[in-house]
C-alpha cells in the first residue's frame, strides 16, 4: 500500500532521493538565472571557464530581458580603464540613484508654494534618513552633471565621436542637455531664496528674445512671476517629462553601443601596427558573464561607498536657505555652479566691446557707432550664443572630417578641446556673483561677514561669546574684546575645555575694522564711524548689529548702512 | 586570485562598509532629528524676530513691551496666562497669535486701554497676504514662534533681560527722560548710539546740532517739543508723514515730555 502511494505521489525510491533533490534545486536555479545550472553558477563566481557546451552563459543573453539589452562581450582593448574611465557607466549609475532617491522624496514633497519649503523641512527633520536621501539626491545630481561633461570630454579627446558613432554622439549631446535641464528644474523645488532667484534669473533670459521671448518666459513661469503655476510646471518636468526623455535617450544611446558599434577601440589599437600577440590580446573577448557583470557590480558598490563616505564626513550637504521671498532679491544671486559659465557669458556686452574697438578708428571719419540700442546683450549672449554653441557641439562629428582618431594626427581638434575647457573655466569664474558687480563698500564688507543667505563668520560666533556691548571701530580693546569671559564650549562632553575671552567675536570685529579702515584710507568711506552692537533681545536671543556711517564723497551727505542679525542660543553651530 | 573573484571580494567588502556607514547613521538618526527640530525652532525664532522688528515694533514697542494707549505688551505674564481665557480661545496661544496676526483686529477688544496706531479702524491691520497684508503665512508663524519665546521670561522662569543702556539715573530730568524714551517705544524707530537701534525714523545722534536750525523761529527745545506733540508739523526730508504716532501729547504726561525733551537736548 505504501508503494502504491509512493507511485501515486511520484516519489522516487530512497536511493534516488539525493539526485532528485539536486535536480529540483538545479531546475530552480536555471529558472532564476535564465539558463545557468548551479554548477555553472559556481564556475561563474569563481571566474572559471564554462562547464557545458554550448556555452550556457550566452543562453542567458537570449532568454533574459535585462541581459539581452547587454552586449555578449567587448573586445579586451575597448575595456581599458584609461580609455573609458567608466564615465558613461557612472553617469548611468547616478541616474539610477536619482530615480530611486527621487521616488522616495516624491512621497514627502508637496509642489505648492505655501507648503513646498515646509515639506523640505519635514523631510530633513521628521523623516528617518530624510536628510541622507535629500543629500544623496543632490550629490547624485551634481555628480551626474560632472560625469556627463567628463564623458563628453573623454569621447571628444579619444575621437570616439567619429563614424560610425556620429549619431551616438548626437544622442549624447541631447542627454547632456536633458541632464542640465533636470538639475535646473530640480533646483526650484526646495522653494528657498537660492532656488527662487536662481530660477527667476535663469528664466528671465528668454524674456529678451524676439517675438516669442515674453511668451516663452510666461510658458515656463506660468505667470509673470514664478508662483503656484511655475512651481508645478517645473515639478512635472522634473519628475515626469524629463526623466522619461532621459530614459528614452539613454536607451537609444546605449542600444547603439551594445548592439551596433560597441565601445570604440583605443586609437592606438585601431590605427597603429600591433604585434600578433598584442592583436590577439586586444581582441580577446571580455564576456558579459562573468567579467563585465562582476566589474559592474564592483563599480556600483564602489560608487555607493564613495557617496556615503562623502556624506558621512559632511563633505557635501544640500543647502536650504530661507523661504523664497519674491519681494527681496538677495545681494549675491547666483545660478547653480554648473551654469556659472552661462552667467559669465551674460556679463559680456558684445555691443560695447565692438563700440570700444571701432569708435576710436571710426572717430577719425566722424562716425560714432551706437550698437547698444540695436544689440541687446542679454539677447545675444543668452539666446544666440548658447544655442549656437550647442549646435556646434552636435555638429562636431560632421565638422571634423579628419578620419584619424590618434591624438597626434589631430592636433587642432585636441587644441580646440583644451582651449574650450579653459574658456568654460574662465567664463565660470566670470559668472561668480562677486565678479564684475560693484557693491557699495559698506554693504560688501557687512555682506562678506554675514551673507544674507548662508552662514558667514558672524553667524558662526558661539552664543556664549556674544557679550553685550558696543564695539567701536578704531578703539583699542587690546588682544581680546572680552578678556574676563570664560565659557565651556561643550559642557556635556568636555568639562575641562574652557575658552578664555571671545576669540570668534574678536576675529569678526578685527576683520570688520581692518576692511573698513582700509576702505577709509582709500577714500571710499571718508569720516568713517562704525561699530558692532551686541544686545540681548530675548532671554535666549541676541542681536548683533554692524553699523557703518560715512560721508558720501559725491553728495557730501552722511550715509548709514547697518544690518541687524538675530542669533538664537540653539542655532545650529557649524564647526 | 582571478579578477572576477577579486572584484567579488572587494565589492563585498565595500557593501559591508557601506552598510556599516548606514547603520551608524541610522543609530545617530533619532538624535539628529531631535537636534534638527530644536535648531529649526531656533531659526524660526530668529526669522520671526526680524519680521517683528520690521513690522510690529511701531505699535507693540521695540521689544514687544507694548506702547501705552496704543497696543498691549506681548511679553507680560497676563498675556501668557489670562489672555486666552479673556477672549475664549480654545486652541493654543501660538495658534491664537497666528490667527490674530493673520486677520488683524477690526475693533479693539479693550478700547479703553488700547486704541491702535492711529485710533481708527482697524486697530490692528490684517497682516496675511491672503487678506491684502504684507506677510506670508510662514512669516506669521515665525512671528508667533518669536512671541512664544517670551514665555519663560514672562512667567519669571528665566533671568530678566539685561538692559544694554546704562541704567537711567532717575534723579535728574535727563535720566528720567531716557527712561521715558525707552518706555514710550521711541527707540523702536529712532537710533541713539548705545541706547536704541530703530531704523524707521531719523537717527537722533547729534540732534542738538540740527534741532535749532530746522524750523526758523523755533529754538532746539521748541522744535523737539513740537516734533513729539505734533509730528506732522515738520517732517524731516526723506521720511514720510503719518508714520510717527500723533498721540504722544495724550499718552505722556507734561512732566514726562519735559523730561524727554531734557534728555534729547543732551544728544550733542
Amino acid at each position: 500500500m505504501l508503494n502504491a502511494l509512493r507511485r501515486r505521489l511520484n516519489i522516487p525510491p530512497r536511493d534516488q532521493w539525493r539526485a532528485t533533490i539536486a535536480k529540483i534545486i538545479d531546475d530552480r536555479v536555471r529558472i532564476i538565472t535564465a539558463g545557468l545550472s548551479i554548477r555553472e553558477l559556481r564556475a561563474v563566481m569563481r571566474g572559471d571557464p564554462p562547464t557545458e557546451k554550448p556555452n550556457p552563459r550566452y543562453k542567458v543573453i537570449t532568454t533574459s530581458f535585462i541581459a539581452h539589452l547587454r552586449p555578449r562581450y567587448y573586445p579586451q582593448a575597448s575595456t581599458w580603464f584609461t580609455h573609458t574611465y567608466r564615465l558613461g557607466f557612472f553617469t548611468t549609475f547616478l541616474f539610477i540613484v536619482e530615480v530611486i532617491t527621487g521616488v522616495v522624496l516624491m512621497v514627502y514633497y508637496i509642489p505648492f508654494p505655501d507648503q513646498a519649503y515646509e515639506s523640505i523641512k519635514v523631510i530633513e527633520s521628521n523623516v528617518f534618513f530624510g536628510e541622507l536621501l535629500r543629500d544623496l539626491h543632490r550629490l547624485g545630481a551634481e555628480g551626474m552633471v560632472i560625469f556627463s561633461w567628463l564623458h563628453l570630454l573623454r569621447t571628444y579627446f579619444t575621437g570616439s565621436y567619429k563614424g560610425p558613432r556620429t549619431f551616438t554622439w548626437l544622442t549624447g549631446v541631447f542627454l547632456l542637455l536633458i541632464t542640465a535641464w533636470l538639475s535646473f528644474t530640480g533646483y526650484l523645488l526646495p522653494w528657498d531664496q537660492l532656488a527662487y532667484w536662481a530660477v527667476t534669473v535663469g528664466t528671465s533670459i528668454t524674456d529678451s528674445g524676439p517675438v516669442v521671448g515674453p511668451a516663452l518666459n510666461l510658458l515656463m513661469r506660468g505667470a509673470p512671476d514664478i508662483g503656484t503655476g511655475g512651481l508645478l510646471r517645473f515639478y512635472l518636468q522634473h519628475v515626469i517629462l524629463f526623466p522619461l526623455l532621459a530614459i528614452a535617450f539613454i536607451s537609444i544611446h546605449y542600444y547603439k553601443v551594445s548592439r551596433e558599434h560597441s565601445i570604440s577601440l583605443p586609437a592606438v589599437v585601431e590605427e597603429t601596427e600591433r604585434t600578433p600577440e598584442q592583436k590577439k590580446e586586444d581582441n580577446r573577448r571580455i564576456d558579459l558573464i562573468p567579467d563585465l557583470l562582476s566589474h559592474e557590480v564592483f563599480l556600483v558598490s564602489l560608487g555607493i561607498f564613495i557617496m556615503l563616505v562623502i556624506l558621512y564626513f559632511r563633505m557635501f550637504h544640500s543647502p536650504l536657505e530661507t523661504h523664497a521671498n519674491p519681494q527681496a532679491t538677495p545681494l549675491d544671486t547666483k545660478a547653480p555652479w554648473y551654469f556659472w559659465w552661462l552667467q559669465g557669458l551674460l556679463k559680456i556686452d558684445p555691443a560695447s566691446i565692438i563700440e570700444n574697438l571701432a569708435n576710436p578708428i571710426l572717430g577719425i571719419v566722424g562716425i560714432k557707432l551706437e550698437l547698444s540700442k540695436l544689440l541687446n546683450s542679454k539677447f545675444i549672449m543668452g539666446l544666440i550664443v548658447p544655442p549656437t554653441l550647442i549646435i556646434i557641439l552636435m555638429a562636431i562629428p560632421y565638422i571634423d572630417r579628419n578620419p584619424s582618431r590618434l591624438a597626434r594626427k589631430r592636433p587642432f581638434a585636441i587644441m580646440w578641446g583644451i582651449a574650450w575647457v579653459f574658456i568654460v573655466i574662465a567664463l565660470s569664474f566670470m559668472g561668480t556673483p562677486q565678479f564684475g558687480i560693484e557693491t557699495p563698500p559698506a554693504t560688501r564688507i557687512i555682506q562678506d561677514l554675514a551673507p544674507e543667505e548662508g552662514e558667514g563668520a558672524l553667524r558662526a560666533i558661539p552664543y556664549d561669546e556674544l557679550v553685550q556691548g558696543i564695539y567701536v571701530v578704531g578703539q583699542d580693546y587690546g588682544p581680546d574684546l572680552c578678556p574676563t569671559l570664560h565659557y565651556q564650549p561643550n559642557p556635556e562632553a568636555d568639562v575641562d575645555n574652557v575658552v578664555v575671552g571671545c576669540p570668534h567675536l574678536t576675529a569678526v570685529f578685527n576683520e570688520f575694522s581692518e576692511k573698513l579702515l582700509k576702505a577709509e584710507e582709500e577714500d571710499l568711506l571718508p569720516d568713517l564711524n562704525a561699530k558692532i552692537t551686541v544686545e540681548q533681545f530675548q532671554w535666549n536671543l541676541i542681536t548683533v548689529t554692524p553699523l557703518v556711517e560715512w560721508t558720501d564723497p559725491e553728495t557730501g551727505k552722511t550715509k548709514t548702512y547697518f544690518h541687524t542679525y538675530f542669533l538664537h542660543q540653539d542655532r545650529p553651530t557649524q564647526p | 586570485m582571478k579578477r572576477v573573484q577579486l572584484e567579488i571580494v572587494l565589492g563585498t567588502i565595500l557593501v559591508l562598509l557601506s552598510s556599516a556607514i548606514v547603520i551608524i547613521l541610522g543609530v545617530q538618526e533619532p538624535q539628529r532629528l531631535a537636534d534638527y527640530e530644536v535648531q529649526q525652532r531656533a531659526q524660526l525664532i530668529e526669522y520671526g524676530a526680524s519680521v517683528f522688528v520690521t513690522n510690529c515694533t511701531r505699535c507693540h514697542g521695540s521689544q514687544a513691551q507694548g506702547i501705552t494707549g496704543v497696543a498691549p505688551s506681548l511679553r507680560d505674564e497676563a498675556f501668557f496666562t489670562k489672555r486666552l481665557g479673556e477672549v475664549g480661545w480654545g486652541g493654543s496661544l501660538e495658534d491664537y497669535i497666528v490667527s490674530v496676526v493673520t486677520t488683524g483686529r477690526q475693533i479693539s477688544t479693550r478700547p479703553q486701554l488700547y486704541t491702535g496706531a492711529t485710533g481708527t479702524s482697524p486697530v490692528m491691520p490684517t497682516w496675511s497676504e491672503k487678506f491684502g497684508g504684507p506677510l506670508r503665512d510662514d512669516q506669521i508663524r515665525a512671528v508667533a514662534a518669536f512671541i512664544m519665546n517670551f514665555e519663560p521670561y514672562a512667567l519669571g522662569q528665566v533671568a530678566t533681560l539685561e538692559p544694554l543702556a546704562p541704567l537711567a539715573d532717575e534723579s535728574t530730568p535727563e535720566g528720567r527722560g531716557q527712561a521715558v524714551f525707552l518706555q514710550a517705544g521711541c527707540g523702536a524707530c529712532h537710533t541713539i548710539s548705545g541706547i536704541s537701534s530703530g531704523n524707521i525714523g531719523p537717527v537722533l545722534d547729534g540732534l542738538v546740532s540740527r534741532a535749532g536750525s530746522r524750523v526758523s523761529g523755533l529754538t532746539a527745545d521748541e522744535y523737539i517739543r513740537q516734533s513729539i506733540m505734533e509730528p506732522s508739523a515738520y517732517v524731516v526730508e526723506g521720511f514720510s508723514d503719518g508714520i510717527m504716532p500723533p498721540n504722544f501729547a495724550e499718552v505722556l504726561s507734561e512732566d514726562q515730555i519735559n523730561d524727554l525733551v531734557a534728555f534729547l537736548l543732551t544728544l550733542q
